[in-house]
């Protein structure tokens, strides 16, 4: 969120009301498919890591999409960060919350900012299926070290390789390609007219 | 052009995805104090207007903007939805948002937003709970949000098209009082019950151009617009829908409800609130006629609907047959369901694959040419249903939801909001299911709709 | 006395879990793992308002620690104490967090980011907006919900194919999500949001004296493990 200020003063981003309610709104909605995704992820994850316990990153790309959706979209400093840091707030939020408790602010940090730093590093230029991919796959690396340090801490370094490595593929491909067509098909719904996103995909009639 | 008038000059206006403007060239002043009635058919670009003066085109709406629309003074915009409009958990501080915005001082606030609440008639208090407001109380507090501005000039777009009867009517009285001595512009469809109430109405044609601007007395001796709904118009003859195309593909069942009982459950993000939506039900639909559950909103019509149709679990009482217990595709071949918002029906990207979707998972044919043409869509098969206009919207869902030729064809409020053409398309579909032996059910409060049976309710209560 | 994680200002109440979080990196052994669960523990059972909220949060990261005890058994040399020390250190690591996250209330938090953490104001007014659609958000999930099972589309018994279903259920709820995005924009810059450059905030966000005896507890608690550890437990 604080990136957003930064953001603001350095490249002299000028965020529109849209942009905003649209970075929020997204926050929200995917708030609520994260927590339902909370309930769900927990038998899956029990079954993964029971067979091979590194195999339960596969399972973690959906966590990542609101990163790479949001910057995907708004195209803005601070955009992809932000839209994946609240969507993990507002998860914790809902009633029940989740079962990782303040962890999951540490975890949208962490997300957020692996999608960030791979829209920097382009300058917001290109948005391609193979940023978004990219985008996905730094998210997942970022998580992937906190929770090293975090949750398993004490599984020997291959394991730990093999984890980040199952949650990178997850995140390029669930999060990233998956984003990117979500955002495809977001555009052709119409209501993404107000952004470039949207513009690329009409058709005149 | 003095505090509180608005203007247009060669306005023009070419949406995105449009190869020719919706508005092209318009001018157009309106004076301070005045009151105007603007109305056209749909597409007309009657909202464009208020966007435009609002400053929403070209920047949250896109498109190429040309020529000025101004507004001398402050605007308040009101829009349809009123959810649409809240900001707060709470009325106090979803009505301070505006001042807040304007960097006001915390009494400067405070003072605005009491006396906001108070011109409206909410007297819940500051901390009253937004989600616990009616649909009518949230129109009300959009407007004391918008009145805590001391606007100049009030826009009013289609403020009561998604209210009941009643529920508008005491909108209505809450705007016109809010009104005096203000400028407002008034986008509707229905304008009888604005007429008393305005000096000036202005009519778009279907192209966005002016064709009469005048008195009320003038307009209503002048010759009735097409594509709107007049005073005293008589309701449009049902669309003629070939009886092949709903004759029932299954059993027109009978359903019975026996004193059944719903309390609904509304998740909030704090917990979870109850509501009694039914009390003791008992009512049966039946084939070959059209029974309409009736009442003011919040009466528990839509809730008997769904309850009937096997889409909602009773907390207590009986439904023979038990659809809730059959699985999704015996009873897709069953019972067909139109939802009040379109929107929620569409489950598929083009037009076509929409009316076909259901029939295909069944193996049922069906003539999507024909289904298109009769509801006035058929150049539209390869569209994204996402973008059609509201009335088309509407239509397309009538036809994904019943094109399979289900027995039992339920609707929840077809026919709200809806201009003269998308409302006889609506109507001759449920009159052509009912002759060709389908049960039909309806929930709405459309006194204009044909019925055969009429359960009336009110606070989920049969009367 | 109970009432005091209430009272306490969302900052607050969220400083807990933040605490508890970074304490938990000093867990390495069981009985640090033990003394600081313990004081968690005596400090619920002090100042929670209740126990059957915290009890439900506590199962659910329970059931989470498992996983990694078992994990932890078999991919970090079978090493029972070892496994058992992060499980525990899990339940302090995310316990006291999800807990509290259940007393927070948005909207007052939303008053404290922009007021005390001076975090940038339209976003946050604009967020504290955004949480208001939750409910519409749910009530138009039962609508696509019925929606498609009258249509023959509803949930199967195959997991996989549920996949597609709730990816097809959350494609249509961020299309209304966002459609409403555009209308509360425009009602938002109606009511001057474009241009609120010193916005102000109807409500203050104060630090009562509570707030900070509480702030210096809850720091205190994420202490436990680190005083622990020196002094050789």
């Amino acid at each position: 969120m604080s990136s957003a200020t930064t953001s603001r003063t350095r490249f002299h981003v000028h965020y529109r009301t849209i942009d905003l309610v649209t970075i929020t709104t997204l926050a929200v909605a995917f708030g609520v498919i994260f927590w339902g995704w909370g309930k769900l992820y927990e038998p899956l994850s029990g079954l993964a890591v029971f067979s091979y316990p590194p195999s339960s990153g596969l399972l973690a790309g959906p966590w990542l999409i609101a990163g790479v959706v949001g910057g995907l979209i708004v195209r803005k400093p601070g955009a992809a960060f932000a839209t994946e840091f609240l969507a993990a707030a507002v998860s914790t939020f809902i009633a029940g919350g989740t079962q990782w408790g303040f962890s999951v602010f540490a975890s949208g940090f962490w997300q957020g900012l692996g999608a960030e730093v791979i829209f920097l590093l382009i300058f917001y230029r290109r948005f391609g299926v193979v940023v978004a991919a990219a985008a996905g796959a730094l998210a997942a690396t970022f998580e992937s070290v906190y929770e090293w340090n975090s949750y398993w801490t004490d599984w020997d370094m291959g394991y730990k390789l093999a984890y980040l490595g199952f949650f990178a593929v997850s995140g390029a491909v669930i999060a990233g390609v998956g984003g990117f067509y979500l955002v495809k098909a977001l555009a052709k719904a119409g209501v993404l007219d107000a952004f470039p996103a949207g513009r690329e995909q009409v058709t005149e009639v | 052009m003095s505090l509180g008038g608005a203007r247009f000059e060669g306005f023009t206006w070419r949406p995105l995805g449009r190869r020719d403007p919706v508005v092209a060239g318009l001018d157009l002043t309106i004076e301070a104090g005045e009151r105007v009635l603007l109305m056209g058919p749909s597409g007309a670009g009657k909202s464009t207007l208020l966007h435009g003066l609002a400053g929403a085109l070209g920047t949250t709406i896109a498109g190429e903007l040309s020529g000025t629309a101004q507004v001398e003074g402050r605007l308040g915009l009101l829009l349809q939805n009123p959810a649409d409009a809240i900001v707060a958990e709470r009325m106090g501080r979803d009505v301070a948002f505006g001042p807040e915005n304007a960097g006001m001082s915390r009494d400067e606030i405070w003072s605005r937003v009491d006396e906001a609440l108070a011109s409206v008639g909410l007297t819940y208090g500051r901390d009253h709970f937004c989600a616990a407001l009616s649909g009518g109380e949230q129109q009300r507090l959009a407007l004391a949000g918008v009145l805590a501005m001391r606007p100049d000039v009030l826009l009013l777009d289609e403020p009561t098209s998604m209210l009941d009867g009643d529920t508008s009517a005491s909108v209505r009285d809450a705007i016109l009082s809010a009104a005096e001595g203000r400028t407002l512009l008034i986008v509707e469809h229905r304008i009888e019950p604005w007429l008393d109430h305005v000096d000036r109405v202005v009519v778009l044609s279907a192209e966005g151009a002016i064709v009469s601007d005048g008195t009320v007395r003038a307009f209503l001796d002048g010759p009735a617009p097409a594509g709107v709904w007049m005073p005293g118009m008589p309701t449009p003859a049902p669309l003629d829908v070939p009886a092949d195309l709903v004759r029932p593909d299954a059993e027109a069942l009978s359903i019975a409800a026996t004193e059944v009982s719903v309390e609904l459950v509304t998740r909030t993000l704090r917990g979870t609130q109850r509501t009694q939506a039914l009390t003791d039900l008992t009512a049966a639909i039946s084939p070959g006629r059209t029974t309409a559950f009736t009442g003011p909103s919040g009466a528990g019509k839509s809730t008997a609907l769904a309850v009937l149709g096997g889409l909602l679990k009773p907390g207590g009482g009986m439904v023979t047959p038990e659809l809730r217990r059959w699985r999704s595709r015996r009873l897709a071949g069953a019972v067909g369901w139109v939802p009040q918002n379109p929107e929620h029906g569409f489950l598929t990207s083009t037009v076509g694959d929409e009316v076909r979707h259901t029939a295909r998972k069944l193996g049922r044919e069906v003539d999507v040419d024909r289904v298109l043409e009769v509801f006035g869509l058929g150049r539209f098969a390869t569209s994204n249903p996402y973008r059609l206009s509201g009335g088309e919207q509407r239509r397309l869902a009538l036809a994904a939801a019943l094109a399979h030729r289900p027995g039992v064809v339920l609707l929840d409020e077809p026919t709200v909001g809806q201009d003269p053409s998308t409302w006889a398309a609506v109507v001759g579909w449920i009159a052509a299911a009912r002759s060709a032996g389908a049960t039909v059910a309806l929930s709405t409060h459309d006194a204009d709709l044909p019925l055969d049976v009429e359960h009336r309710m009110r606070d989920g209560v049969l009367q | 006395m109970r009432s005091v994680v209430l009272r306490a200002n969302p900052l607050v109440q969220l400083s807990v879990g933040l605490f508890s979080l970074l304490g938990s990196f000093w867990i390495r052994s069981l009985p640090v793992a033990l003394i600081a669960l313990g004081a968690y523990v005596v400090a619920g059972l002090l100042l929670l308002p209740g126990w059957r909220y915290p009890l439900v949060c506590l199962g659910f990261t329970a059931i989470a620690a498992v996983t990694i005890v078992y994990s932890t058994w078999r991919l970090g040399g079978h090493d029972v104490e070892e496994a058992v020390t992060a499980g525990l250190r899990i339940v302090v690591l995310a316990g006291p967090g999800s807990v509290m996250a259940g007393y927070v209330d948005p909207s007052r938090l939303a008053d404290h980011l922009a007021q005390t953490l001076h975090l940038p104001a339209r976003l946050i007014a604009a967020f504290a907006g955004a949480l208001q659609k939750f409910t519409g958000f749910g009530l138009a999930w039962q609508q696509l919900e019925r929606v498609r099972r009258v249509r023959g589309f509803g949930p199967s018994r195959n997991p996989l194919a549920n996949g597609g279903y709730a990816a097809n259920m959350s494609f249509a709820l961020l299309v209304q999500a966002l459609r409403g995005a555009s209308a509360t924009s425009i009602a938002m810059d109606a009511r001057g949001f474009a241009t609120a450059h010193d916005r102000t905030w109807a409500e203050p966000a104060p630090w009562t004296r509570l707030d900070r005896w509480a702030l210096v507890v809850a720091a205190l608690l994420g202490c436990v493990p680190i005083i622990a550890r020196v002094a050789g437990a």
